[in-house]
């Protein structure tokens, strides 16, 4: 019955918003404003869902999930167009990982007074920065390989082998400092056993040995392979990196703090804060251009229609007589692809199973013997990948820059907000509702109202139409706190 | 014998007496210390000396950070009203703050207006918005609530950097040449500047005080204590949770009127998240729920952020974020909140001991 | 003959509130213990310290003889405890199958339990496919007890069953109670003290968060003052 309120108000809404882009702008350029409100709404999905996942089953509202949407896009636009920067520094992380994997297990040597984590910890950081200092980042992040498969320059901006493989020791150093810190701060679980994170700590040694080893090789080897598989590793490499970072913030700014909310919501935001800082710090200040999309969307031309450009692989598609960029249906087709998969997570698989119930009640799921915070932290890592993944898609979009993460953490927010936080169904309905919006918004700013009694068109920049998409957020809350499709208190 | 009177007021205020004087005297004492010199002409000599000298050199910058620390103390003061006192969590102070800055800036630069006619109508604006803000966003609650508010704080955010409105708000440079009344310059007059400011902060202490301590504020505290209790009890807790926010924006945007004056702008900054984040660790380092806390923590944070941005540059911002977290992480309760829980602890233990020496241990205690 | 579970001087505090201030029980293998005491006297709260879901800050809980205080809640319910919270907490958005499938702590657990748990309550069979909130009051009770039959629990901690339900329900819940006590124990908690006397071989009373009584449920029935005393109840 309720369900059934919620879903006539959203045909009515969505309905609504088409019927008045149409009455606005006629067929031709409604229709194209659609399509790009889809696109929008494919991305305020992919980062809405994981905060919307993550509130509803531990209560916990992250706000730096804009943070893994933007470190999503720069890692992705990274291992893209400038492995070598990926090649120079993930072993540096590889091996802190190695230290402090091994150096937890070191952790019952350490005797227990109350100090000596402090001063482990300081020592760590030391040795840390010890480590990294006068690492060349800057010639490596401003480094641009001109063409896919092109010359390689020669290995300039690179440090030699042997003062990495120093650094490599000394971050493994400082990893061991570290790991019984880390180990006692993540007390709550039991450790894996002996031999897994034995294997875990040689695998990842040899990984980063063999990246380091084989850089130049490496490097040549990914820059020659195509676009297409170029960006599908983005992809993949984005969306690990997402997962990887969501299971660590899980791990050490969100689990030790369960039944305060307020510390780790005021933790998630500073690290909104420090992780814009950071990646600004990283990659600079300034933002870089649209990626390159794949072959698929690339042939500058114009398709007559779908089938035409499977086979032209044209840029754009004739939309009534308009053109509209092929690479955005593919964002739309990600965004799908993901609500459904999603969905069926959800519905069919036993961790959805849990995750569904965890929803209304943690405890009682803890109470049937289920490791209920082994399940939040797979669910954080997951929504933060999605977030990741999405800002890959978005970076041939909207290319990649430092304010991306708060701008789009802000829409998505609305849309949660719209639709009703803590349901699934609710944030893709959200994330439609906005994306609609947004993009009739944006068109009609750009093409101006014609206000009567006026002589120009009132018109107005893209920030105006963001901005005003918080007054949409306002009216649902005046309407209807919990959103459209969302749960009473 | 039981004091009364004077004598039993000064006991129990000598404390705060004994600061409030030393920053009456630190301007003329800086003088002393860290003026300079060579910048007073020679046949100036006794009192006039003094306070010449407060005019110039490193006297002059340090009443400045103090002046800074006055105006960042009452804005998270005014965060401590809602974050600490009422369990509000709200992201988006930083709009309040802003919202001050630009509204006098507006009206002294572009309407020509005078600062005290224009610090009047901030009075009105502020309390409008913090109303509309507040009946909108206080219609949900917990982190739900935080999010809503950050989105408003954007939405001002968007507004201050959009291009439409350069020609009055600058856009992303800011607004600047938004001068105070001449005799109270702070380029010109940094004493002075720095008296109105602690007659300011001085204000504006004594009325949270008194909000706080006032049945109104008791009805706070129980809301952030049980927020469901105090609804049984009877209390309508929206309208004491909009009274809460209401005082925290007026004060915050006095706060921003205030910053703006001396610093002869605005810069779309003072509404970002940093902002936020700003008031949030002056009051976490200080400790949220007292009103000491929250000046403590602005007076350190300042002190951190000058340190961090001397010693590293570009890179303090980065760095501040991350002394943030630990912070949160290590001080949850702030400075003054765990000084006081360990000395209540020690006051027990000692009361204890006190209770069984009296009573010779007639009674057995239990181990 | 050893005590299946043993609760030893438990301290329970819930934010700064000292709740338990002392309960010990001691639960026999194969029986169903009653345990007593007016609302608010700290019933659920040692069910759920029992459990780990507030656990206890001095005191020892021992079940299979090994101490389980300080364990996460989950790890402890896999030892072989099942509980039945009080408001029959069951998962509404899932339907009855799911219910019991997220129960299971080995794969075919339900399988293997399926007929046990349909003999008791055959209402469940009917009702498979439907999702849990649709379910009526008496049904989610059922659901409860059934999803804490499906992995292999030695205890059941069932907290206020018959709350709210009809008088002839109680009956048939009583009725499967009585069944399911000869395959797994039983700690009970319920205000009705007709039906808890009636089933409960043994019972510990507690008042104000401690334990003030316990023993033979049919010696308590003898002492009707006590019974008025404590429970407010009349036989
Ligand atoms: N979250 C809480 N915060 C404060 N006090 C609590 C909380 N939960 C329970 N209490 C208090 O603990 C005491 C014991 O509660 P408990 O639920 O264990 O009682 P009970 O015996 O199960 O009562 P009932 O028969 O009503 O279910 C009560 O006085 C209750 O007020
Ligand atoms: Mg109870």
């Amino acid at each position: 019955m309720k369900r059934y309120r919620a879903f006539t108000a959203f045909i009515l809404i969505v309905g609504a918003l088409v019927a008045l882009g149409y009455g606005l702008f006629g067929p031709q350029k409604a229709t194209a404003a659609l399509l790009s409100g889809l696109t929008l709404a494919s991305l305020y999905f992919l980062l809405g869902a994981g905060l919307s996942l993550i509130f509803g089953l531990m209560d916990v509202l992250n706000f730096a999930h804009g943070v893994l949407f933007m470190v999503g896009a720069y890692v992705g636009y990274t291992v893209f167009g400038n492995p070598r920067l990926i090649l120079n520094t993930a072993p540096l992380f590889l091996a802190l990982a190695v230290g402090i994997i091994a150096g937890s297990r070191l952790a019952p040597l350490i005797p227990n007074r109350r100090f000596i984590p402090y001063l482990l910890a300081l020592a760590g950081v030391g040795v840390t920065l010890w480590g990294i200092r006068g690492f060349p980042l800057r010639p490596l992040v401003a480094f641009e390989p001109t063409t896919a498969g092109g010359a390689i320059p020669t290995a300039l901006a690179q440090e030699p082998l042997s003062r990495m493989l120093l650094r490599l020791g000394q971050l493994a150093l400082a990893g061991l400092l570290l790991g019984p810190v880390a180990a006692r701060w993540g007390r709550e679980d039991r450790r894996a056993a002996p031999w897994r994170s034995l294997a875990l700590g040689v695998g990842l040694t040899l990984l980063a040995v063999l990246l380091l080893l084989g850089r130049d090789p490496l490097e040549r080897f990914l820059l020659g392979l195509s676009v297409d598989v170029r960006f599908f590793l983005a992809l993949v490499a984005g969306a690990a990196t997402g997962a990887a970072l969501g299971a660590l913030i899980e791990t050490t700014l969100i689990r030790p703090f369960y039944g305060r909310p307020i510390t780790q919501i005021v933790l998630t935001l500073g690290l909104m804060f420090a992780g814009a800082e950071l990646v600004k710090f990283i990659w600079g200040k300034e933002g870089r251009p649209p990626m390159a999309v794949p072959s698929l969307f690339a042939q500058s031309c114009r398709s007559p229609n779908l089938l035409a450009w499977l086979t032209e692989r044209c840029s754009s598609i004739d939309v009534l007589g308009r053109a509209f960029p092929t690479y955005r249906l593919f964002i739309i087709a990600v965004g799908l692809l993901i609500l459904v998969g999603v969905a069926l997570l959800l519905k069919y698989s036993r961790l959805g199973m849990i995750v569904r119930a965890g929803v209304q009640d943690s405890a009682m799921v803890e109470a049937l013997g289920i490791n209920v915070r082994r399940v939040f932290m797979a669910v954080f890592a997951l929504g933060s990948a999605l977030a990741a993944l999405g800002g890959v898609v978005a970076a041939p979009f909207v290319g990649v820059y430092p304010e991306m993460g708060s701008i789009f953490q802000l829409q998505a927010f609305i849309a949660v907000v719209i639709g009703g936080m803590g349901s699934y169904t609710g944030t893709a309905v959200g994330a439609l509702v906005l994306g609609l919006a947004r993009a009739l918004g944006d068109t009609l700013v750009t093409t101006g109202i014609a206000l009567p009694g006026m002589a120009q068109a009132l018109r107005a920049s893209p920030a105006v139409a963001r901005a005003s998409t918080v007054l949409m957020m306002a009216v649902v809350l005046l309407v209807r706190p919990a959103g459209i499709f969302g749960r009473k208190e | 014998m039981e004091k009364t009177g004077f004598p039993l007021w000064l006991r129990r205020h000598w404390p705060g007496l004994v600061i409030l004087t030393l920053m009456s005297l630190f301007p003329f004492l800086a003088g002393l210390a860290m003026g300079d010199p060579a910048a007073v002409p020679p046949e100036i000599q006794g009192v006039g000396r003094v306070l010449a000298l407060a005019e110039t050199g490193r006297a002059k910058f340090w009443q400045g950070m103090v002046i800074q620390m006055f105006i960042l103390a009452v804005f998270a003061m005014s965060y401590d009203l809602l974050l600490g006192y009422t369990g509000v969590i709200s992201f988006g102070h930083a709009m309040f703050f802003g919202t001050g800055g630009y509204v006098v800036g507006l009206l002294v630069k572009h309407a020509g207006w005078s600062a005290g006619a224009a610090v009047g109508v901030l009075l009105l604006v502020a309390l409008l918005q913090s109303l509309m803000v507040g009946a909108l966003s206080l219609r949900v609650k917990g982190v739900y609530l935080a999010m809503v508010t950050l989105a408003f704080a954007e939405f001002f955010y968007i507004l201050a950097e959009a291009t439409d409105f350069r020609q009055y708000t600058g856009a992303d440079d800011g607004l600047h040449g938004i001068y105070p009344p001449p005799f109270l310059s702070p380029t010109d007059h940094r004493t002075r500047f720095y008296f109105l400011a602690l007659v300011f902060f001085l204000t504006m202490y004594l009325a949270a005080r008194r909000l706080v301590n006032s049945p109104t504020g008791r009805v706070m505290v129980a809301i952030r204590e049980n927020e469901a209790r105090a609804a049984m009890l009877g209390y309508n807790t929206f309208v004491y949770k909009l009274v809460a926010l209401v005082a925290a924006g007026v004060m915050a945007a006095l706060a921003g009127a205030l910053n703006a004056f001396f610093n002869l702008g605005v810069t779309p900054s003072v509404l970002s998240v940093a902002t936020t984040i700003d008031v949030l660790a002056m009051t976490i380092v200080g400790g949220a729920g007292t009103l000491t806390g929250p000046v403590l923590g602005a007076a350190i944070v300042h002190l951190l952020g000058y340190w961090l941005n001397r010693l590293f540059g570009q890179t303090w911002v980065l760095l501040f974020g991350v002394t943030f977290i630990l912070i949160v992480v290590f001080l949850p309760y702030g400075i003054v909140g765990t000084v006081q829980a360990r000395s209540w602890r020690w006051r027990a233990v000692w009361r204890e001991r006190w209770r069984r020496i009296k009573e010779g241990r007639k009674f057995p205690l239990p181990s | 003959m050893a005590a299946l579970l043993e609760v030893q001087d438990i301290h329970t505090f819930i934010g700064q509130f000292h709740i338990l201030q002392g309960v010990s029980l001691e639960v026999p293998e194969g029986s169903i213990t009653a345990l007593l005491g007016r609302n608010g006297a700290g019933k659920t709260t040692t069910l759920k310290s029992i459990l780990g879901l507030t656990p206890p800050r001095e005191g020892k809980v021992i079940f299979l003889g090994e101490e389980i205080g300080g364990r996460r809640a989950y790890e402890i319910a896999a030892m072989g405890i099942g509980y039945v919270p009080e408001y029959r907490a069951i998962f509404t958005g899932l339907t009855v199958e799911e219910n019991l499938r997220i129960a299971e702590r080995r794969k075919g657990d339900l399988k293997r339990k399926a007929d046990f748990i349909f003999t008791l309550f055959p209402d469940l069979k009917r009702l498979y496919r439907l999702p849990g909130g649709q379910l009526s009051g008496g049904q989610q009770q059922m659901l409860a007890i059934a999803r804490a039959l499906v992995p292999d629990n030695r205890l059941l901690l069932i907290d206020e069953p018959s709350e709210g339900l009809a008088p002839i329900l109680i009956q048939e819940l009583m009725g499967a109670i009585r069944r399911l006590s000869a395959e797994v124990t039983v700690l009970l908690v319920d205000q009705n003290f007709q039906m808890t006397s009636r089933l409960a071989d043994r019972y510990f009373m507690i008042e104000d968060g401690r334990t003030v009584r316990s023993g033979a449920m049919a010696d308590l029935l003898n002492e009707p003052d006590v019974i008025r005393r404590y429970l407010g109840a009349v036989i």
